[in-house]
Formats: C-alpha cells, sequence, structure tokens
C-alpha cells in the first residue's frame, strides 16, 4: 500500500485566516467567539458564536461571489491555500489522478435558509434559481473540483461533525489503495444564521453566553462547561502519495498513518464510549502504534456535559496507564464547533502541534470538573517533543472518525 | 431604451464589466452567461421591473436587445397607458 504523507494545508476560522494566525491563536488561548450581530438575529438574544470576519470581496468581485455560498467560499480559501502551500501542479495526466474528498454538516445552510425565508416569509413569495446549486450539500465539493481543475475522484461526505475527519481518513484510504496519487481533502461549514443558532438553542445544546466576557463562553472539560459554541471556517490539506511527493521535492508536514471509523448504534444526540473507543483503537491498529506512541489528543471537547464525560472515559478505556500522560486539549475553546470542517481545522492544528512541538492548551479552564481527570492542558501552550498526534471527531448520530499522523521518515 | 439600460445595469451588476460596454446585439452566451446565470439574471430583472416574465416568453430571446423588447411588451400588458 502507498503511504500517504500532507503536504499543503490551508485554514479560514474564526481565530486566523491563514494556518500560522490559526495556530499562534490557539497557543496564545486567544479567543475568536464573539457576539451574533443584529444583522444574523435582531433584537436582544443570547447568542455568542466563533464567527469570521470575512472580506469576500478580496477573493472575488461582488457578482461572483453572489453566487457562491458562504460555505463554498471558505471552502475555495482553503483549498486554495493548501494548494499554493503545497506548490502543487499538476498536467492534464496528473489531474486525472487528483481528487477531492470534502465534508460538510449542512452543505449551502445560508442560502438554503435565504431561499426558503424570501419564499414562505416575503410578500412576493419568490425563491432564487441558483437556489438548489448554491444550497446542495456536495456544492463547496464541486467548486473546489471546478476551481482547481482536480479531476480525479470525488467524494462528499456528511457526517454531522466528523464529516471532514471521515473524508480525510476515506480520502487516506484511496490513496493508500491507489485509486489517487493526490487528494484536496478537508471541509467546510457556515451555519451561523438565525434558524441553525435557534434549532440548536432548542435542543439545549447551545452554551450560555459567559455574563462577564463573551469569548470565554466555551469551556471544554471545565466544571462550569455550559454547552457548545457554534463556528464557522473550513480546513483543507492536500494528501499525497509519499514517494510522488519525496520525487518532486514537496516539503513534507507529517505522515497520515491511522484512521478509525466506527458508529455508536445506539442513539441519535447521545454520544457512546463503546464507539467512541472502536473508533480510536482502529485507529491506532492502522497505524500500528501503541496508545504511548501517542502524545497529544485533539479531543473532540464540544463542552458539552455529556459529550466531554463521554470522551474522556473513552480515551481513559484505550490509553489506560497511559491516560494519565497523554496530553489532551480542545481547541473549540477559541474557535467554536467548526461542525463539518471541525475534523480538518483540529488535524491541522494537530499537524502544526506535531510540526513545531507545542500543544496548543484548552483555554477557559479555570475550573477543572473532578470528575474528568486528564491532562487537558489548562490555558498554557506546553512545549513537547512529540512522535505522533491523534483528532478526534464524534458526529450527532453516533459516527466517530479518529485520525492519527506522525512524523515523516522516507 | 430605459428598459435597455436598466437590462445593462443589472446585466453588469450580475456578470461583471461596465453597463456601457455591453453590447445589446451579442449573444447573450458570449457575455459568458450559461443557462443558470440566464435564469438569475432574469430572477433579479423581474425584480428591477416589478414583472412576472415567464419562461416561454424568453424562449426565444438570443440577445439583451431582444430581452428589453419582450420586457417592454409585458410591461405594456402590466402597466397599460391611460387612455
Amino acid at each position: 500500500m502507498s503511504r500517504v504523507v500532507v503536504t499543503g494545508m490551508g485554514v479560514i476560522a474564526p481565530v486566523g485566516q491563514t494556518t500560522h494566525q490559526f495556530f499562534d491563536a490557539l497557543v496564545s488561548a486567544t479567543s475568536g467567539i464573539s457576539p451574533v450581530g443584529p444583522h444574523i438575529v435582531p433584537g436582544a438574544h443570547p447568542f455568542v458564536a466563533g464567527q469570521i470576519a470575512f472580506d469576500s470581496s478580496v477573493y472575488w468581485p461582488p457578482h461572483k461571489a453572489a453566487q457562491l455560498d458562504r460555505a463554498t467560499q471558505f471552502a475555495l480559501v482553503a483549498a486554495q491555500q493548501a494548494i499554493a502551500d503545497a506548490s502543487l501542479e499538476l498536467d492534464e495526466e496528473a489531474s486525472l489522478r487528483a481528487g477531492v474528498y470534502w465534508g460538510t454538516g449542512l452543505g449551502g445552510a445560508t442560502t438554503i435558509e435565504e431561499s426558503y425565508r424570501s419564499l414562505f416569509a416575503t410578500e412576493a413569495g419568490r425563491i432564487r434559481p441558483t437556489s438548489v446549486v448554491m444550497g446542495m450539500n456536495n456544492g463547496a465539493a464541486a467548486h473546489v473540483s471546478i476551481a482547481n481543475g482536480l479531476r480525479g475522484p470525488l467524494l462528499n461526505v456528511s457526517t454531522a461533525c466528523s464529516s471532514s475527519a471521515a473524508g480525510i481518513g476515506e480520502a487516506f484510504r484511496a490513496i493508500q489503495a491507489g485509486y489517487a496519487d493526490v487528494i484536496v481533502a478537508g471541509g467546510s461549514e457556515a451555519l451561523i444564521t438565525f434558524g441553525n443558532l435557534r434549532a440548536w438553542d432548542a435542543m439545549g445544546a447551545l452554551a450560555h453566553a459567559d455574563p462577564i466576557d463573551g469569548r470565554r463562553s466555551c469551556k471544554p472539560f471545565a466544571l462550569d462547561r455550559t454547552g457548545l459554541v457554534l463556528g464557522e471556517g473550513a480546513g483543507a490539506l492536500v494528501l499525497e502519495r509519499s514517494d510522488r511527493a519525496t520525487r518532486r521535492g514537496a516539503r513534507i508536514y507529517a505522515e497520515l498513518v491511522g484512521y478509525g471509523n466506527a458508529s455508536d448504534a445506539v442513539g441519535i444526540s447521545k454520544p457512546d464510549a463503546n464507539g467512541q473507543v472502536r473508533a480510536i483503537r482502529a485507529a491506532l491498529a492502522d497505524a500500528q502504534l501503541a496508545p504511548d506512541a501517542i502524545g497529544y489528543i485533539s479531543a473532540h471537547g464540544t463542552a458539552t456535559k455529556v459529550g466531554d464525560a463521554v470522551e474522556t472515559a473513552a480515551i481513559k478505556e484505550v490509553f489506560g496507564s497511559h491516560a494519565a500522560t497523554v496530553c489532551v486539549s480542545s481547541t473549540k475553546a477559541v474557535h467554536g464547533h467548526l461542525m463539518g470542517a471541525t475534523g480538518a481545522v483540529e488535524l491541522i492544528a494537530c499537524l502544526m502541534a506535531l510540526g513545531a512541538g507545542i500543544v496548543p492548551p484548552t483555554a477557559h479552564l479555570d475550573r477543572p470538573d473532578p470528575a474528568l481527570d486528564l491532562d487537558f492542558v489548562p490555558n498554557e501552550a506546553r512545549r513537547i517533543g512529540l512522535r505522533a498526534v491523534m483528532s478526534n471527531s464524534f458526529g450527532f448520530g453516533g459516527m466517530n472518525a479518529v485520525l492519527i499522523a506522525r512524523h515523516f521518515d522516507a | 431604451m430605459v428598459t435597455l439600460l436598466a437590462i445593462k445595469e443589472v446585466a453588469a451588476k450580475h456578470f461583471g464589466g461596465e453597463p456601457e460596454s455591453i453590447d445589446e446585439n451579442a449573444p447573450v452566451t458570449e457575455l459568458g452567461i450559461d443557462s443558470l446565470g440566464f435564469l438569475e439574471f432574469l430572477f433579479e430583472l423581474e425584480d428591477r421591473f416589478g414583472l412576472s416574465i415567464p419562461q416561454d416568453s424568453v424562449a426565444g430571446v438570443k440577445t439583451l436587445g431582444e430581452l428589453a423588447t419582450v420586457i417592454d411588451g409585458l410591461l405594456a400588458v402590466a402597466h397599460p397607458p391611460a387612455s
């Protein structure tokens, strides 16, 4: 089987619009959570979210941007960064072996909401003819393919919060098995809309806005955690067959070595440790690594009461005595939960941690929960030599995807 | 003429460029407008003119000049001049 390396990365997130801005913010625990503005939710309301101050005119003239859902815009920006970062140049033949594997939860959520609002809630009752192609779940994947001439296999994965992790894992397998030489893999999400905020709030999943400092509303693994904070953005990675990458002299960030995918098959919203344990074990087996090889786990860590407790139990079960020493952090504290994009964005955080030898902290962790007894790297980044890193992504529906990467040795 | 100028303004906003540089006699495909883009363009024109533009009425339209003629006809029916 071919080995698979990462040769390019791109990110647009509430804490940064380049990989370096992003990682610097994670390391310094600088929050990108802010109150949701009146243009999204009118009147007095409690909502905070990880929002991107995004100026589409930097990338497209207004008439072009108007044809791209916000999530697709994020996808294109992240993919372009990753491709440029990889110095990827594909001739006609190579483009046939270069694919796109993309993850998203809701796809063109902004388009769908605006279209139906126009149809149902305006006197004219009209709907834009581009509603279908801008709103469809695979819109971002299609645009990444079109914009970059990637004509190999294309897969759009939608498994809620594990979408992009599963997409990256499937891309890894596709290259291993010889179906492609290069895959731009990642995910995008832009669902901070009035309807989505209200829907998430209605199910009781959202964090209460911190009354003193809204930027500190997301508190993974803390005793005073109250729920998740929605975020938006995109992450993209160029995955490449290792011999192709070394032959062309590409810079290699890391080797992707393990992917585990397992379903809880228990509940639609309540997570289950058993499914998570099986996904983590599958990833370790795939990587042929023992638990003690993993120095850092980027936790799913959404900051819900149940979610953080179940993930802690799963890590303890798999890691045994090593659970006490492995660094575990959730960067969602500062960027929020990017849903379908979160697996890609957090894998990038992992790879940058691996490269720099710096573990980003779990921010806003001033009051530890005594029932959650792992090393959550509270508030302060830690310098540590890392051999291998793991990224957990667990989605509604009990859909668990786990990725492992390590330094590449030719 | 007023109709054509308004169409060119919407076309420029929708497809880029300047209204005065758009040739009303050029096939719309030369303006970089595909079939879905044309539907979206008609949607905006409906807003602009306060009209419903049935797709049948523009089925044979090849240029923006021809489109202006169709819209003028629809406007005359929708808002007949006072006799």
